[in-house]
């Protein structure tokens, strides 16, 4: 008699067991699970050391060059982005992760308000590496963290809070000719949940942006959200894609409108923009 | 000399003209943020036009501890007698 090949019907706890393990990166691939982990504890490290380094010794150091404000703040914002660049060209190196840039000659220009969504904690570093003299509006809170408030303030950093200050700091950099980095999301974006922009970034380009320029952020495997420790590394290797987006004409939405009903226009066209070009589930 | 009733038309001018609130719903007790849906970048750009409407240059921190629309009366008042 044949004997017909069946499925096993029930799957024994020892089964599953045994998939889990095979599944858990530690056990398939130990070696570069272990490395991609001790390349991400160094980098978080050199990340530390260098924004202490920074805020502790060169920011100090360059206030008592005699130059003036603005050619001090150019060359903070110079230094900040050369040691984002070398910073990220380490994690790289050591295949903590891999990225592809496009579009990246697009970033800089006078009056570029650059807006993008905000899906890793190292977004940011990004946009700030490959930007030419990016200004960037950031969590009050990074003047209260020693690893981040000295490049904050030495590089003429917005604060977000209060909402008019940063308003207005925002649309005088703008004004004044500075390229802009915003996260409209306000905070990381939580994994599966609906894209929500605040109106912050829309009210201030209505005001003052001169370019308005989208950067589309996707990370996968997804890593480094909002409330992961930094030792949760995912099972691959992360790969960043970051796009940089066609020009938004923002005449139309300044048109006959006054600026609350522009700018919630814009923040509505822009939700959706970013929506279509982003798979948020 | 501008009365407080003065003030309160010309609020509820401004938030028909910028946020399509009706008039009605403007009365001294009403708050801005929890009855008139209005929130803090809304206030950014109210700010603006109380500005350009006095003839003074104002900042937020003067409106801090407005919460109603009475409140934005008295500061109005006192900005613009000053």
């Amino acid at each position: 008699m044949r004997q017909r090949p069946r499925m096993s019907p029930t799957r024994t706890g020892t089964d599953l067991r045994a998939d889990r393990i095979r599944s858990c990166p530690l056990i398939s691939q130990p070696v570069s699970y272990l490395w991609r982990l001790a390349g991400t504890g160094t980098s978080f490290l050199l990340f530390g050391l260098f924004g202490i380094l920074l805020g502790a010794v060169v920011f100090p150091l360059l206030r008592l060059a005699p130059m003036s404000r603005e050619r001090r703040r150019n060359l903070s914002v110079r230094l900040v982005c050369w040691s984002f660049r070398r910073f990220i060209g380490f994690m790289r190196g050591a295949g903590v992760l891999s990225y592809e840039f496009r579009g990246r000659e697009r970033l800089g220009r006078p009056g570029q308000l650059i807006i993008a969504n905000h899906p890793s904690l190292i977004d940011v570093v990004f946009l700030i590496a490959f930007t030419p003299l990016a200004g960037c509006v950031v969590k009050a809170s990074m003047w209260r963290n020693p690893f981040t408030s000295g490049v904050a303030s030495a590089a003429g950093y917005v604060r977000n809070a209060p909402t008019d200050e940063m308003i207005e700091g925002a649309s005088s950099a703008l004004q004044s000719n500075q390229a802009l980095i915003m996260f409209p999301e306000g905070t990381r974006t939580t994994p599966g949940k609906a894209l929500e922009f605040h109106r912050g970034a829309a009210s201030v380009a209505v005001r003052a942006a001169r370019v308005l320029t989208p950067v589309f952020i996707r990370v996968e495997p997804l890593t480094l959200t909002k409330g992961q420790p930094w030792y949760r590394i995912p099972p691959r290797r992360p790969h960043f894609s970051l796009v940089v987006g066609e020009d938004i004409d923002i005449s139309p939405f300044r048109a006959n409108n006054p600026l609350p009903k522009a700018g919630r226009a814009l923040n509505q066209f822009l939700i959706g923009r970013f929506s279509s070009h982003q798979p948020y589930n | 000399m501008l009365t407080r009733d003065d003030i309160l038309k010309q609020i509820q001018r401004v938030l028909a003209e910028l946020f399509e609130i009706d008039p009605a719903r403007v009365t001294p007790d009403a708050n801005l943020n929890s009855d008139l849906a209005i929130d803090s970048i809304d206030a950014v750009d109210l700010i603006d036009r109380i500005s350009r409407v006095i003839g003074k240059k104002v900042s937020g921190e003067d409106f801090r501890s407005v919460r109603t629309v009475g409140d934005l009366i008295a500061v109005i008042e006192r900005l613009a007698s000053k």
